[in-house]
């Protein structure tokens, strides 16, 4: 209880170099990693797997971006002091939460144009993936990242012969008619819920960013003044 | 001063609307590209590459595809390919749409009869789309189970197909549809391809109508 009223007293009267010190340390950094790696898990093994909804080709790509943050966070985290360690998170922080925003933003035209009788706009999902970089993850790991499922559709399709357990079954039933924050109003689709997931991560690490930018700048200045009225006269 | 602010104003006025006066053309890059490898022997066709496992397919073969055909100029052949590379028995679909529309074909069916309810090859597309995407079916019996939705839709019994496997149109169609991997690959399916080597960019169709405008502005050049 101290430590939160702490820093947030230390946030109202020192919101810069509060923020610039937080990135000091390695919980905020790993809580994005975490968080990153949580999602990608959440849709793979318990989605894609046990509920059977097959990832598509934007899906996977959303997959790449979270795995972005998780490298960017963990990179960080090895010694968050080290700057060209922090700038090269940053980098791939800010990378994925881009890539992930304009993924989720095109999943989500896509989605309300399948849902309609009016097709026109929009492409459907391609017939094999082109990752960033020409890397061939797909073929690196085709169980994350191979598109199985078409874009905009996302509902769960149990192979015949399945048993499925009581769980399983009425969630199952709860997602039949594909992925939403709450199904039974088809409210928030995945790629709505990714793309405020992204634009939430991009405004912190950029609050952050210039947190740490306007501090070093501070700090020279304030050196540099040290330094003239140290100077003899 | 301000005569100066004016005159530029006035140019950027005059310029915006010289370029929107040119919007109605269309763009390569943006409304469609060239292919890097043309499909052979195509002068004067709209082939559409397709697949059963294909959301936008069917939609585009609901409500715009049915509409475009028929108004094609009557020296332009419509051919359907059938993409094999995509889809658990896209080959197998591959098959039967190349034996079914070799038979439309020999019933005397147009290329521009293709969506009239003549057709087997759309009777049995039709069949497809309906299973895979509104019933959801996927066939995990396996082949046999997969090639009765198309056959039972047409009433054409296994033997039939087997034979009509034979008819060299049918062969030919399979062989030149091989074609199709390129164009998909390119942007995803559906793909539009105007004389072999205009693929039209799907995402920039945005009614019936200009979609006909492309295809008739692609045919000239």
């Amino acid at each position: 209880m101290n430590f939160l009223q702490k820093g947030w007293n230390d946030l109202r009267s020192e919101p810069i170099s509060t923020i610039a010190q937080w990135q000091h340390g390695r919980f905020l950094w790993l809580l994005m990693a975490g968080m990153s790696l949580f999602m990608v898990i959440l849709a793979h093994s318990v989605f894609q797997h046990w509920l059977y909804m097959k990832p598509c080709e934007q899906c996977v790509y959303i997959r790449f971006a979270f795995f972005a943050m998780v490298l960017g966070g963990i990179l960080v985290a090895i010694n968050p002091k080290n700057v060209v360690l922090r700038v090269l998170g940053y980098i791939f922080a800010i990378y994925g939460c881009i890539r992930g925003l304009l993924w989720s933003v095109k999943l989500n035209k896509i989605h309300f144009v399948a849902h309609s009788d009016d097709p026109f706009g929009v492409q459907g999902c391609s017939t094999e993936p082109t990752f960033p970089f020409g890397l061939p993850l797909d073929r690196w790991a085709p169980d994350w990242f191979k598109p199985t499922g078409d874009c905009g559709f996302d509902n769960p399709i149990v192979p015949d012969g399945a048993v499925l357990s009581g769980m399983q079954q009425w969630l199952v039933d709860f997602y039949r008619d594909g992925w939403y924050l709450w199904p039974p109003s088809h409210f928030m689709n995945m790629a709505q819920c990714t793309a405020i997931l992204f634009g939430l991560v991009l405004l912190v690490l950029t609050v952050c960013a210039a947190a740490w930018i306007m501090n070093s700048i501070r700090n020279r200045e304030q050196a540099a003044e040290t330094r003239i009225c140290n100077a003899p006269q | 001063m301000k005569r100066k602010l004016l005159q530029a104003l006035t140019t950027a006025i005059a310029l915006v609307a010289v370029f929107a006066g040119s919007g109605l053309a269309f763009t390569e890059g943006k409304d469609y590209q060239l292919l890097e490898k043309p499909i052979p022997n195509a002068e004067n066709t709209l082939i559409k590459v397709f697949s059963y496992d294909c959301p936008f397919c069917y939609k585009y073969d609901k409500a715009v595809t049915p509409k475009v055909v028929p108004q094609l100029p009557a020296d332009v052949t419509f051919r359907p390919f059938h993409l094999k590379t995509k889809g658990k028995y896209g080959e197998f679909g591959t098959k039967l749409f190349a034996v079914l529309l070799a038979k439309d074909q020999a019933n005397g069916l147009s290329d521009k009869e293709l969506y009239g309810d003549k057709s087997l090859l759309k009777k049995a597309k039709m069949a497809y789309y309906e299973a895979y995407h509104d019933k959801k079916e996927r066939w995990d019996a396996g082949e046999e189970a997969f090639l009765k939705t198309g056959l039972d839709a047409v009433g054409m019994s296994k033997a039939e197909f087997e034979e009509g496997l034979k008819d060299p149109q049918a062969q030919a169609l399979i062989a030149e549809w091989d074609a199709s991997y390129d164009v998909a690959k390119v942007q995803g399916i559906p793909g539009f391809v105007v004389n072999g080597k205009y693929l039209i960019i799907t995402k920039s169709i945005k009614s019936v109508d200009g979609m006909l405008q492309l295809i008739n502005e692609l045919l000239k050049k």
